[in-house]
């Protein structure tokens, strides 16, 4: 079976652009980090389209999950010196425990409901992160010890960026191959038809809880590897902006396909970073991009390669 | 095989199922019709537990079916169609399928090769890889009938099927339904009489939630209650 | 244990602010289905608009006051005829879109054009503060509760009374007795926003002098506003206001006696909790799907 369908090559095609981008710079450190930082938010916006593109669920909070795998990762780091593999584990499992606080009751909310929730959700971890000083630092951060992966310490940028990009193609692949499983199947169903999902069988609330427990840990593994990346870990990381950016990334881009949430994170980092320098601008940006995909092209990005075929 | 005893459904002040009795037997087509409200498609779905009875049993192979979950009905034998059709719109219409198939857990190849045969059994190899909610209404209507037939069901329950469907459409359907009944107990609830009647094995005749009407088709055509009740003037005359 | 009916009191206060975002919130949801997360970002805009007036234009405050809230009515009213009419018809997840990308490109818009650096609104009442027997009565706080009472009173009048108040209850639930006395029911939707964002506008203006104004100051109001629609069934104004004030006094309960930090942590947990055990708010029915 084929990893990547005919629809589904542009997601390679972006990644490919995003390996490339710091070896054409020379491997400097700053596009080094750039790139690497990609790759952890377009992770968070793979996860997320598994809820909202696959699965028809929202959230406006995946900021907490990123949150929980990242604080979990550096706090295991300082305190335990543990190895970069334990701290994503961790990260993952911390995250998935988490969604079930938002997740079980998702079971019987739905649309506006559920985006109130999980936007709640979010403000929560950010909040219990800066005021939870013991465990967290408050908002003078988290420093991580030097990181190490199977007894190898990553010591520049680049074995960053490497272990980075070999976890995105991971999550690439396995959010591409989704659709094409039980579960994926699954996902489809419940988000299409509660109805007829349960009339086939499926069980429509330990499948939505599934999805959320899945999203949850991808957008936590990503957290812990972001917190390898900048070697430090402050609440203002994890606000409101940050899930609204991860929501921006999978609408702009266009629900339910790799590629386009790919594509639409690889957009939406690049006006934040051009648009860094003017206090709101960027803001602004993304906000207006938002408004006028919905209004001229919900389908986002992906309707730029793919017409109706399985497009939603 | 399946059992329905003095099933009564209660909305607020409405009542649109009032004691009704059904019996299905293992093999054959079983039509249910009535005017609009009579309460056929709470009935179908009081048997396929999207609605929980007031009172009353519904029992199917000798296992109590109100204990069930919707979700476990598939499981127990039960598969049923949607009067909308209700599609996976955003899946691919063999995915439609195979989800019909999912609950088996069979290797996805197996899988595959199933659902694949069973579209085309019903004209729809072509549109295997299209999605569902792009297809014409009577491909929707055909790719829910095949959703429901893949797993084999030994109840099949039919919402109108043959509801929008068009002219050309329709003996592919009819067919493909006849074809089901052979092997398992179809209940079909269906306005379009003049074609589906006649294929039936029994009928029963719903008004106002109670069953005005029961057994083969040429003794319910008969029935002065159902002329009365149902067919009423000269409009309907047509229809049977 | 004499601290308690002083909590009580100035939580009625704080909720009064609440209920009023949630009264917004509500008022548009139930014309149109839509639920405006852009909220917040529409009443900092009202706030900023005000500062604007009043130390830049040197406008005296009550006129600064009622001028933003017509450029908050005006903008509530534009926002339904220029984006929400044109995805009225699209799935509920757009209509979420657009308003979550209206909040971005407010708040972005509002950081350019006034900065980052906090602002702040003085009080609207400078009266000294009354002790009461054993509380003490603040007079913004007073105000905060009159405000609520006469938006109230004033809303309820409009609803019973007026052409413009049937359109808005027939768009919520019978769009067909509405046509047959013939209201426009497109031109009662835009009214609607308005009078929504107005209200909004009010509860930021409200908010500001006892915290600091910034582009992001009222997202926890907001929330707070909708954790309210959401306690109160999200459909009804007596829901709203009860959810509000219910909130108000719980909240200041948790900051007194647990912690001032984690107020907002505690109010979603129980938020959860409300949804978990009544999905459809604590005065909400179900709502059955047909097939």
């Amino acid at each position: 079976m084929l990893l990547f369908a005919r629809s589904e090559r542009a997601a390679l095609l972006t990644l490919a652009l995003v390996v490339a981008f710091p070896i054409a710079c020379g491997f400097r450190t700053y596009p080094l980090f750039i790139a690497t930082q990609f790759a952890v938010f377009a992770m968070v916006a793979l996860s997320l389209d598994v809820l909202m593109g696959r699965s028809g669920q929202i959230s406006l909070g995946h900021a907490g999950f990123f949150a929980l795998g990242a604080y979990a990762a550096a706090i295991l780091s300082v305190r335990y010196d543990v190895d970069l593999l334990v701290g994503v584990i961790a990260g993952a499992a911390l995250a998935a425990l988490g969604s079930l606080i938002v997740g079980l009751p998702a079971t019987r909310l739905s649309g506006h409901y559920l985006g109130i929730v999980t936007l709640g959700f979010g403000v929560a971890v950010a909040q219990i992160a800066l005021k939870w000083t013991a465990l967290t630092n408050g908002d003078e951060g988290v420093h991580t010890h030097a990181i190490h992966l199977a007894g190898t310490v990553l010591s520049s940028p680049l074995h960053v960026y490497a272990v980075v990009f070999v976890a995105l193609g991971a999550v690439t692949a396995f959010v591409a191959r989704l659709p094409r499983t039980r579960l994926g199947r699954a996902f489809g169903a419940v988000r299409d038809s509660e109805i007829a999902a349960a009339a086939m069988g499926i069980s429509v609330a330990r499948t939505k809880v599934l999805a959320f427990v899945i999203s949850a840990a991808i957008a936590g593994g990503a957290g812990a590897l972001y917190a390898a990346l900048t070697g430090f870990v402050a609440p203002e990381d994890f606000g409101i902006g940050q899930s609204l950016l991860f929501f921006a990334m999978v609408v702009v881009g266009g629900t339910a396909s790799t590629a386009g949430t790919l594509l639409g994170a690889l957009v939406l980092e690049g006006v934040s970073q051009a648009a860094a320098t003017v206090g709101g601008l960027s803001l602004t940006l993304i906000g207006a991009a938002i408004v006028g995909v919905a209004l001229f092209r919900p389908a986002g990005l992906k309707s730029l390669w793919r017409g109706g075929e399985g497009s939603r | 095989m399946l059992r329905c005893s003095g099933v009564t459904m209660r909305f607020g002040g409405l009542v649109p199922l009032d004691g009704v009795d059904l019996h299905v037997p293992e093999r054959g087509l079983f039509l249910v019709v009535g005017p609009n409200g009579a309460g056929k498609t709470t009935l179908l779905n009081v048997i396929s537990r999207l609605v929980t009875p007031a009172a009353g049993s519904v029992r199917f192979a000798d296992r109590d079916l109100l204990a069930l979950e919707p979700s476990a009905l598939l499981d127990a034998g039960i598969a049923r169609s949607f009067q909308k059709a209700e599609l996976f719109v955003g899946l691919s219409a063999l995915d439609n399928v195979l989800v019909g198939l999912d609950h088996r857990h069979l290797p996805e190849r197996a899988a595959r090769v199933r659902a694949i045969g069973m579209l085309e059994a019903l004209g729809l190899g072509g549109v295997a890889h299209v999605a569902a909610g792009t297809l014409s209404h009577g491909y929707q209507k055909l790719v829910d009938l095949a959703r429901a037939l893949v797993s084999e069901p030994k109840l099949l329950l039919l919402d109108e099927p043959l509801a929008g469907v068009t002219a050309a459409e329709i003996p592919t359907l009819l067919a493909a339904i006849r074809d089901a009944a052979r092997e398992r107990a179809v209940l079909m609830i269906e306005h379009h009489l003049e074609l589906v009647l006649d294929l039936a094995e029994r009928v029963t005749v719903l008004d106002f939630g109670r069953t005005i009407s029961e057994g083969p088709p040429e003794a319910v055509r008969r029935d002065p209650a159902v002329i009365r009740s149902y067919l009423g003037g000269k409009a309907v005359e047509h229809a049977w | 244990m004499e601290i308690l009916p002083q909590i009580v009191l100035s939580g009625l206060a704080q909720g009064s602010l609440y209920a009023l975002a949630a009264l917004g919130i509500v008022l548009i949801f139930n014309a149109g289905g839509v639920v405006n997360f852009a909220q917040g970002a529409m009443a900092v805009v009202t706030a900023y608009v005000t500062w604007a007036l009043l130390n830049g234009a040197h406008v005296p405050y009550p006129l600064a006051v009622a001028l933003a809230l017509c450029a908050a009515f005006a903008l509530g009213m534009a926002t339904e005829m220029l984006v929400l009419r044109r995805v009225a018809d699209a799935q509920p997840l757009t209509q979420i879109v657009v308003t979550l990308g209206l909040l971005m490109l407010l708040t972005g818009l509002v950081g350019m054009i006034f900065g980052h650096d906090p602002r702040s609104l003085p009080e609207l009442v400078t009266l000294p503060s009354v002790a009461l027997g054993p509380v003490i009565l603040v007079p913004s706080d007073v105000f905060d509760v009159a405000v609520l009472i006469v938006l109230v009173v004033g809303l309820m009048v409009l609803l019973r009374k007026t052409k413009l108040g049937l359109g808005m209850r027939a768009l919520g639930q019978d769009l067909f007795a509405a046509r047959l006395a013939g209201i426009s029911l497109t031109r009662v939707l835009s009214l609607t926003w308005g009078i929504g964002v107005a209200l909004a506008g009010t509860a930021g203006i409200l908010a500001v002098p006892n915290t600091t104004l910034t582009p992001t100051t009222m997202d926890t109001l907001v929330i707070y506003g909708f954790v309210a629609a959401v306690f109160g069934g999200f459909g009804t104004v007596s829901g709203a206001i009860v959810g509000g004030l219910l909130l108000g006094v719980v909240d200041n309960l948790i900051k007194t006696y647990l912690s001032p930090e984690l107020s907002l942590s505690v109010v979603f947990a129980l938020l959860l909790l409300a949804l978990y055990l009544r999905p459809n708010g604590l005065f909400g029915r179900a709502v059955v799907r047909k097939v």
